[in-house]
């Protein structure tokens, strides 16, 4: 493989959308045309192999994907690095990354079913990460499938500018190919695998249709070059013109360029790679932030130079039987076989042995990574988020937004086998992927995964015993619940104890109160001192709020973490002698274990953002699964036949959800669930858990 | 304040003296305003009232998103907690979103069909209306059949229904000529017009009373609250 050179020729880009949309289809039928593989494997194929991207086993027995995979493909000059980013909502953080180092995307959206729930959840995350996209519309080949619905769609739901750039020639049983409105040529996708796409004429039918389109297109890209317009006007527009305003439209995120096929079907892929390549960025067309650690984190910018300080941010890790394989991504300067690289993190020396470019799970040594380009590195020990620079300059690239885990399990392995190979799995697991936690219960001595759902933590229980052999029994999922207090309350605590030695001698007084989120937003904990005159000296004053913080990780009312709460000391008293920082904490302790429970405290459940969609006729149903679960519906949207229902939902409540919908609505239903926010849980709710609770620890503790 | 002396402290009292009661069970209502004086606004206040006094509110909008409009309520609710120092403002809102269902329609298919199923189908989950608000109905087309049915469905629910119109000019002189047919089927017709920082309602038909009164409300453009003027 040629060593890439030219940034302007490189392109890092996600392939994202909903489930079943067909994106390892489409991604197998890019490494085929480029020559990255030679041979045409399916998702649940019949031949048993599986898609090339689907390199996990449990991944090619579900048929969807679930880890990135990175490739790396050359098409024409260009090089192409490819991530296939999973479509299920419970791993959103593996999109999150992706679309954190990439440039650009392509949002695959089906032909039939158009713009669902988890394109829409993609879409939000594109934006947040402004990753400018181009969309391709799949899927031409089945029984009724409608581009010109689904552009509409596109406009409507997501409110992109989305502009048709081309014309099916035929849909459903009958699509043959495109009409391209920029050539205006009729493209045909011949070979036994469509491996020559032909240029004809356009058929004389389409013409009257074409010529329509094409206007319409250029009215619109129009709006991105001055050029173009006046071309327009004086009737000589050139190709290059359009696709100039094209790419800048899309650059800019104001336009949305949409180009069809059928990737099962080998058609219409060839023209999407040169889309990608003509309108989708370069390295160097983004600009990327950092931060500077030896600045004060004052926020600077990554260039894309290659004569500049090395910075990559290592944004996925995965274990292989020959080590960790950190995947990186060069945001300034080159990284070469050899390199001594250092972890802004941990601020230790790594000695780069071997530089790998990935294609799914096929590997290439090559010396030397510039600017721009996706890479791994085997043997350095990481975790996911890291930054890597050379030591000439001490910067991290910025944090990714993590959400915080809603539900955990408790797992046991079933034999001493699995006991030995859990370690190792969990800590490869928790290194990959940082939704995914584990840590040992120091009550129950059991140890606990917790992550995005329940999807997400079987995924890894699954992985667990074929990969690592490791089989275990899992308890109940636990749902991560809150507590915060709802009133203010004064407090005036003395911590006294002389029992032989140096006595210990602290008072704090002071008040508690919520935090309301609607004036000061959501925030966990806030300590305020107003202490005046030294009835605490200043000295202790940490030793305060340290205590305070002590008691947030456990509430009282059911073991779960205190939120939500503003604590303002503003009096108190020590003693020249008996005064110390551990006295001062133990009476910080002391007065939260005495108000905490006058402030009326209550538990927080977290709430799920729940779109469930399907046909019309069944809005009933999906309407009482809803209702059956305490859940709130904020509203429905009725198109075409279609309801997407929008509600709010408690995670407890959601347990089996997906089996409940299927059976319901006769399969047809599907459902997308995020995180939305913690809320009070209905006072019977409460007293259940607090009754668990007791009769878990019948006595109070200390 | 507590939530009573809210409710009755609202400007929705005050509304309702100056229509001689207000629009009342079964009957159908509209409002007329220039583009972007306040109709939205106005169907999100009188839906909020009704949730506050323990209503159930169905909210259909035409051309929208359901974030759009829960949006529109989130904002107005905030204000409306800062404004009447609402004690449990938390608590009640989790309670009054609970009774507020968001229908959104392309305008294109909308239809008293499809507003009857909605109906039916919220009453079957437990959300019958007691207040339909309808936006954006003139882009589907009203013609005095459509009202006709829409009215009926107000009466079988024993519901209040609102929808709004857009006027040309903020200075309304009536029905706009689209739909001056329907004046005879509308119990009360309101005109929302601005004047200086406020807007003001006013009565342009109120059932069959000849007298009509001065309503003394209006709309924080600012705050998009209803409010005493």
């Amino acid at each position: 493989m040629q060593q890439q050179n030219d940034i302007s020729k490189l392109r890092n880009i996600g392939i994202s959308a909903h489930i079943d949309s067909g994106k390892t289809t489409l991604t197998e039928r890019i490494l085929y045309y480029t020559g990255r593989i030679h041979a045409i494997h399916e998702v649940r194929g019949k031949d048993e192999v599986g898609a090339t991207m689907d390199s996990m086993e449990l991944e090619r027995e579900r048929g969807i994907t679930i880890a990135s995979a990175a490739t790396h493909c050359v098409w024409g000059e260009n090089h192409i690095n490819i991530i296939d980013t999973p479509g299920h909502v419970d791993f959103t953080i593996e999109v999150e990354r992706a679309l954190r180092v990439l440039d650009g995307a392509v949002l695959i959206l089906c032909g039939v079913a158009g713009v669902q729930s988890q394109s829409m959840t993609v879409d939000r995350q594109m934006k947040r990460y402004r990753v400018p996209r181009i969309a391709f519309i799949n899927k031409l080949d089945r029984s009724g499938a409608d581009p010109v619905k689904v552009t509409t769609q596109l406009r409507e739901k997501l409110g992109h500018n989305a502009v048709l750039i081309q014309l099916p020639i035929g849909l459903e049983a009958e699509h043959e190919g495109v009409v391209d409105l920029v050539t205006m040529k009729a493209i045909y996708f011949e070979g036994a695998s469509g491996d020559e796409p032909v240029e004809r004429e356009i058929p004389a039918d389409m013409q009257d249709a074409a010529a329509t389109a094409r206007e319409e297109m250029l009215d619109a890209v129009s709006m991105f070059s001055d050029e173009l317009m006046e071309a327009i006007l004086e009737e000589n527009v050139t190709e290059e013109m359009i696709h100039e305003a094209i790419r800048a439209g899309t650059l800019s995120m104001d336009l949305t360029p949409v180009f069809l096929g059928s990737a099962y079907k080998n058609k219409g892929v060839q023209p999407l790679l040169d889309a990608v390549t003509r309108y989708l960025p370069s390295p160097t067309d983004v600009k990327n932030m950092a931060v500077d650690l030896a600045n004060d984190e004052a926020e600077l910018e990554v260039v894309s130079d290659p004569e500049k300080p090395m910075v990559s941010l290592a944004f996925k890790l995965e274990d292989t039987r020959y080590g960790q394989l950190t995947y990186l991504r060069v945001y300034q300067g080159t990284i070469g076989k050899g390199d001594t690289i250092f972890n802004s993190r941990t601020k230790k020396k790594v000695k780069v042995g071997r530089l790998i470019r990935m294609h799914a799970d096929e590997m290439e040594d090559i010396e030397r990574s510039t600017v721009g380009d996706i890479v791994a590195l085997f043997g350095v020990d990481c975790a996911s988020g890291d930054t890597f620079t050379d030591g000439k300059s001490d910067v991290a690239m910025s944090s990714m937004h993590v959400p915080e885990a809603v539900i955990s399990l408790s797992i046991t392995p079933k034999d001493q086998k699995a006991a030995d190979n859990m370690g190792k799995a969990l800590g490869r697991f928790v290194r990959e992927d940082p939704t995914f936690r584990a840590a040992v219960d120091p009550e129950s001595n059991e140890t606990v995964i917790s992550g995005m759902g329940e999807l997400h933590l079987e995924v890894y229980v699954e992985r667990m015993k074929r990969e690592y052999s490791c089989e275990v029994e899992t308890g109940q999922p636990q749902v991560a619940y809150r507590e915060t207090v709802t009133r203010k309350v004064d407090f005036n605590y003395t911590h006294k104890k002389q029992s032989g030695g140096s006595g210990q001698y602290g008072r704090v007084a002071g008040f508690v109160e919520p935090i309301l989120e609607a004036e000061e937003g959501p925030q966990d904990f806030q300590f305020v001192s107003q202490i005046r005159g030294g009835s605490i000296p200043t000295e202790y004053i940490p030793a305060v709020e340290k205590g305070f913080r002590e008691c947030l990780p456990k509430g009282r009312l059911i073991g779960f973490p205190v939120q939500g709460l503003k604590i303002t000391i503003n009096d108190g008293q020590s003693h020249s002698v008996d005064s110390s920082e551990m006295a001062f904490s133990a009476a910080a302790r002391g007065a939260f274990r005495k108000f905490y429970p006058e402030a009326k405290p209550q538990i927080l459940e977290p709430i799920m953002k729940l779109e469930v969609e399907g046909p019309s006729e069944f809005q009933g149903a999906i309407l009482k699964t809803i209702m059956q679960r305490r859940g709130q519906v904020i509203g429905s949207t009725e198109e075409d036949g279609f309801s997407r229902v929008e509600s709010e939902v408690p995670l407890s409540e959601m347990f089996g959800y997906a089996t409940d919908l299927r059976s319901m609505t006769q399969g047809k239903a599907e459902f997308s669930m995020e995180f939305a926010k913690y809320a009070p849980a209905p006072a019977e709710v409460q007293k259940e858990l607090k009754e668990k609770y007791k009769s878990k620890i019948p006595d109070e503790e200390e | 304040m507590y939530r009573k002396f809210v409710n009755a402290r609202s400007p929705m009292r005050l509304l309702e003296k100056g229509l001689h009661g207000g629009l009342g069970l079964g009957n159908v209502g509209a409002l007329i305003a220039g583009h972007g004086v306040g109709k939205t606004p106005f169907l999100v206040g009188v839906g909020m009232d009704e949730l506050l006094r323990g209503g159930t509110v169905l909210h259909v909008a035409l051309d929208q998103t359901v974030s759009h409009v829960k949006d529109f309520y989130d904002t107005v609710f905030t204000e409306f907690v800062t404004h009447t120092h609402l004690e449990n403002a938390q608590r009640t809102q989790i309670e009054i979103d609970h009774r507020r269902r968001i229908r959104i329609y392309p305008a294109r298919s909308f239809n008293v069909d499809r507003l009857s199923e909605a109906v039916q189908l919220e009453t079957e989950t437990g959300a019958r209306p007691t207040v339909i608000l309808l936006d954006g109905l003139e882009a589907s087309g009203v013609d005095p059949e459509t009202l006709k049915g829409i009215q009926e469905l107000s009466v079988g629910l024993a519901a209040e229904t609102w929808f709004t119109i857009q006027a040309e000019n903020e200075r309304i002189e009536g029905l706009p000529a689209p739909w001056a047919s329907l004046w005879e089927h509308l119990h009360v017709i309101l005109a929302l017009e601005p004047e200086g920082d406020v807007v003001h309602f006013r009565a342009l038909k109120d059932h069959d009373n000849p007298d009509l009164q001065a309503l003394h409300v209006g709309l924080d453009p600012r705050t998009l609250l209803l409010v005493r003027s």
